[in-house]
């Protein structure tokens, strides 16, 4: 069955009894238990907020609102990209996929940043996951959402290198789809290193353009962080452009949905966080 | 080795394409006999076995490890075993009990049978499929490899409450991961439940066959799909529960560190809100066999087939507003003991309901007492009374008495034997002319079933008295003037009894498998779809043509609809042909390398060796992109009108 | 909720572009919310009311996202039935776990009675 022969219905699979694709049902399936999953952490959380500890830490002098915003902005606007690739797989366009993919891994990287950012913040203002009961809440409750996250960047990274798999894919495309992948993996890592170096730059000597740089020189690490992250970016940059034929159209449009309906879901359960974990907390 | 010849590729099918420089390790398996045929398998007959042979096996492990307890009870102040080693059997008895036997024998029939009664060629995901198997055997082996290291098997009891599983109460020398690893392989045990119902649920809702409504289904298929969405909505749960204790026990946090804030009572609630579905995933399948023996050997449909199911769904779905019976006695408050108590006395009703339509089914029918029947009658009677022993908990003032003591043994001892046991031992011998093609002597089958009936009873019903007359669970030793030696004593005998009559079941089942009589075909004129396969056992693709279903008890239509059907059939034979053949899934290696990643990552992690973790989960993500990008595959074949089957892996033209 | 998002934008929802425009639409709709969300627990208003208004706006973001972004209205009934069971379920259990824990649970009835003999003495 060429895909050749007539448009792909997205709305219906007529191989199936009720019409739904397979996959989709199966992560619809998926999500329902998942809210069973945040509905108990979330619980655990809540329950030990209604009961502290005298000494626990006051999570109002901890948060800041203005970065949680951000992030939370952020993973909104991650969520636009992401319905955006879906739709532009379903019309079979493979480069305006492409790019709401990298969008989306960009800004759900942006959104990761944060978070490490918020609890490097929290340890070093002294809440840990052994320091007291809001620590362990805390850290689990958010860091279980992180790394749903981290899941769902790594699954957008693997979706963004199959969209360059040729027709006549064979060894070659391999090699190419494991630089590609170590490539994200090495600009993620140095990039970390590198933003760590300058926010504490940042944070003693202001953040200036001459700061930046001399943080950046600062030590070995950072500098080699630095150019590593510069050669991994250039990398992707050149893998990314591509202008052979690939096996990649509407007809995997129905992965690129359900991945899409997975970091959807993502972003719902933080909605449901912020609210509960942040929000709530200033009343 | 497969060879095919590809011409020009320029379509972008869903269909792995396969260029002439496919890499190596993209190739799929294609042996149909000996040991890689298993290890690659995505059959969900083939899975379904090898679900049914491990549950087995772990059945008797459980049965060996109940009868060193009832030794070590036989009489009082006994020394045959130390308190520790206690601990640890009554522990593993109910772990390897409820989660490497009951469930996984009901997965091997969920595997086996749903997808014939339904008409379909296979599950949703077949290799999917495979990897919740693979899992399931590691949960399997991480849980109790305990035995054989210095630390002990798990001790803590199957439902491990805080705070004894703290790291406090585990520390008694360095090193003692026990707790760890019944944590880690409760975790792995339930990634496989999930994943495998999550097949299951795709399965039933959207590969039936063509005229298959879902009031068509046969009963067994219902009770999977009810039993697939308990598990994929009651495991997170004790996942959450398991989590919190993990970061407990491995990263100091104090989520049931009483010292710090933490309260232990949240563990009972999060691993009852679990554990109460739990007790309905382990029943309903073997309501669903039952509900499909009693028909068949009633020679009559089902009575009240619509309530029967209603009422599957209503246990299913008040079975998560009662967790709470569990914790009478912790404390919860008026309000809350009182509307556990009222909803726990609800479930009772659509339960009771079943019972009266399974009653309804025999009455008026011509009763054929063959094996399967008896465990299916014997199923009805000890399944009531282990119901009316559960009503009696549910009054939370009586079951301030009996809670911890041997009167709830007894009660989850005749609903889990006489209950799911029995329904899975005839379902056995239900099923066995299907699968193996030979059938069990109706002697030896009998006899089985008698010495396993009086055994349990003797074993099991004098638990009553000694729960209502004080006797509390989970205790290594009683004293000699509590009045509960008889008791004990007359309880291991009927443990005895009991196994000998799994032994001999046992013996039986093998020694047919192995010389039995062949029987062929519908043996025992049946009504489901999973008896009209061309073959027993039934042929890889399972059925020549994709039957079209036209009322319930869709095989018993064909039969009394003969010339119908033949017509119909011969209509619909060139069917599948016209677009390519019969679709078969490939093989794959990725499912049991994947698998093999998560045994190394999860038993490094119970020992901390967090390097080693990581390591474990790289191999896995490498399991999973491999099994990505190696495709879908799928191959075709095709039957012609003698039956004979042509094609294979490997072997189909380039395209359609 | 669906004053921006007007019947014939919803009609063309399926159109090609529509459905660019529909999803920035929806995109916006949920920053603006989330910005009102945050102005809110600063405003001097009574708790209660706050908390009340919190839970409608995520409830209000929630939907959109399912319904819009995960195509929820759009697709097969069954979906929506699906999803609505684990979320459902989890509610359920969520509030029933919090009504077992709820905060005077905490206190010993025998601080009950100390409590409420300084809280006379206060008066």
């Amino acid at each position: 069955m060429s895909a050749h022969a007539g448009t792909i219905d997205h709305h219906h699979d007529h191989t199936t009894t009720t019409g739904i694709p397979n996959k989709k049902l199966f992560m619809w399936a998926f999500l329902a238990s998942d809210c069973m999953f945040f509905g108990a952490l979330i619980s655990t959380h809540v329950i030990y907020r209604l009961h502290p500890t005298p000494e626990g830490a006051d999570p109002t002098k901890l948060f800041s609102i203005e970065l949680t915003s951000f992030s939370t902005f952020i993973l909104l606007m991650s969520s636009l990209l992401m319905a955006l690739a879906v739709g532009a797989s379903q019309k079979g366009k493979v480069e305006a996929t492409r790019k709401m993919l990298l969008g989306t891994i960009f800004f759900g990287l942006i959104f990761l940043g944060c978070q490490v950012y918020e609890f490097t913040h929290f340890v070093h203002k002294g809440l840990t996951l052994k320091s007291d009961m809001f620590g362990s809440t805390f850290y689990t409750l958010t860091g279980t959402h992180g790394v749903h996250v981290a899941i769902g960047v790594l699954w957008l990274v693997l979706m963004y290198i199959r969209t360059f798999k040729p027709t006549d894919a064979g060894k070659a495309w391999v090699t190419r789809a494991v630089v590609q992948f170590m490539a994200f993996a090495v600009a993620v890592v140095s990039i970390m290193f590198v933003m760590l170096a300058v926010t504490h730059a940042g944070a003693e000597h202001g953040y200036t353009l001459s700061s930046v740089v001399h943080a950046l020189q600062h030590d070995a690490i950072t500098s080699g962080a630095a150019l590593a992250f510069a050669v991994s970016t250039v990398l992707l940059f050149t893998l990314g452009r591509s202008t052979w034929a690939v096996d990649f159209g509407e007809a995997n449009a129905i992965d690129v949905e359900g991945m899409g309906l997975y970091w959807h879901f993502v972003d719902i359960v933080w909605i449901v966080i912020f609210t509960v974990v942040y929000l709530l907390e200033y009343l | 080795m497969a060879t095919a010849t590809l011409k020009s590729a320029n379509y972008t099918a869903p269909h792995a394409t396969k260029p002439a420089s496919r890499p190596w390790f993209f190739t799929r398996p294609a042996a149909k006999t000996g040991l890689v045929s298993w290890l690659t398998t995505v059959d969900h007959k083939k899975i379904g076995l090898l679900y049914g042979v491990t549950a087995l096996f772990f059945f008797l492990v459980g049965g060996v490890e109940a009868l060193m307890i009832r030794v070590q009870l036989a009489v009082p102040n006994n020394t045959f075993i130390s308190h520790q080693v206690y601990n640890e059997l009554f522990t593993m008895h109910a772990t390897t009990m409820i989660f490497l036997a009951v469930m996984p024998l009901s997965a091997a029939f969920f595997n086996y049978m749903m997808p014939l009664q339904i008409g379909a060629r296979d599950v949703a995901f077949p290799r999917l499929n495979g990897f919740a198997f693979w899992v399931f055997l590691v949960g399997a082996i991480v849980l109790n490899v305990g035995w054989f290291t210095r630390a002990g098997a798990p001790d803590v009891g199957w439902f491990g409450y805080a705070p004894l599983t703290s790291v406090a109460y585990s520390s008694q020398f360095a090193g003692d991961s026990s707790t760890d690893l019944w944590v880690m392989g409760l975790q792995i045990l339930g990634v496989s439940s999930v994943i495998g119902s999550l097949n299951f649920i795709v399965t039933i809702i959207n590969m039936r066959a063509p005229g298959l409504t879902m009031m068509r289904l046969p009963v067994f298929t219902w009770m999977t799909l009810f039993t697939a969405f308990l598990i994929i909505l009651s495991f997170p749960a004790i996942t959450i529960a398991l989590v919190e204790l993990m970061m407990d026990r491995s990263f100091g946090t104090s989520f049931f560190e009483v010292a710090r804030g933490g309260m232990p009572i949240l563990w009972q609630h999060l691993f009852w809100i679990f554990g109460h579905p739990e007790v309905y995933i382990l029943i309903l399948p073997a309501m669903g066999i039952i509900s499909e023996i009693l028909p068949t050997f009633s020679r009559k449909p089902l009575f009240g087939y619509p309530i029967v199911v209603f009422s599957g769904a209503v246990i299913g779905f008040l079975g998560f507003g009662v967790w709470s019976h569990h914790m009478f006695t912790t404390g919860l408050g008026t309000m809350a003991t009182a509307a556990f108590s009222l909803a726990t006395m609800a479930i009772a009703v659509p339960t009771g309901v079943k019972i009266f339509n399974w009653v309804g089914t025999l009455w008026g029918g011509q009763i054929s007492t063959r094996t399967p029947m008896m465990f299916a009658l014997g199923f009805i009677w000890m399944f009531m009374m282990g119901g009316f022993s559960g009503v009696m908990h549910s009054a939370a003032p009586a079951d301030a008495q009996q809670q911890d003591s041997y009167f709830v043994v007894a009660h989850f001892h005749y609903v889990l034997i006489g209950g799911s046991i029995f329904a899975l031992l005839g379902g056995i011998h239900f099923w066995f002319p299907l699968v193996f093609g030979r059938i069990v002597s109706e002697f030896w089958g009998k006899l089985s079933f008698w010495i396993i009936f009086v055994g349990f009873n003797v074993t099991f019903f004098p638990m009553h008295f000694l729960g209502l007359n004080g006797m509390p669970r989970r205790t290594a030793v009683y004293d000699g003037n509590m009045g509960w030696n008889s008791g004990n004593l007359t309880a291991t005998i009927g443990a005895f009894i009991l196994a000998i009559g799994i032994g001999t079941y046992f013996t039986v089942i093998v020694y047919t498998y192995l010389k039995g009589k062949k029987a062929t075909g519908d043996i025992w004129d049946a009504r489901t779809l999973e008896w009209s396969v061309p073959t027993t056992p039934p042929p890889e693709h399972n059925f020549h043509i994709t039957p079209t279903v036209h009322a319930r008890d869709a095989y018993w239509y064909e039969k009394t609809h003969a010339k119908e059907i033949a017509a119909e059939k011969a209509k619909h034979a060139q069917d599948e042909e016209s677009h390519g053949g019969i679709h078969m899934p490939s093989q794959s290696w990725f499912p049991i390398l994947t698998a093999t990643g998560l045994l190394i990552g999860g038993l490094f992690f119970t020992h901390h060796h967090f390097l080693g973790a990581i390591a474990g989960g790289c191999a896995m993500l490498l399991g999973i992109i491999g099994w990505a990008f190696e495709g879908p595959g799928g191959y075709h074949l095709h039957i012609a009108k003698d039956g004979t089957v042509t094609g294979g892996e490997g072997q189909d033209e380039a395209h359609h | 909720m669906s004053s921006t998002v007007s019947e014939t934008t919803q009609e063309h929802a399926h159109a090609d572009d529509g459905k660019f425009h529909l999803f920035v639409q929806i995109a916006m709709i949920l920053a603006v919310i989330t910005g009102v969300e945050i102005v809110l627990i600063y405003l001097p208003i009574v708790k209660w009311l706050v908390v009340s208004m919190l839970v409608l706006l995520s409830l209000v973001k929630f939907l959109l996202v399912i319904f819009w972004f995960m195509h929820l209205k759009f697709d097969k009934l069954f979906c929506t039935i699906l999803f609505f069971i684990g979320l459902v379920l989890a509610g359920g259990t969520v509030a029933a776990l919090l009504a077992i824990f709820s905060p005077h649970d905490s206190v010993p009835l025998s601080a009950q009675a100390i409590y409420a003999e300084r809280a006379a003495a206060a008066k």
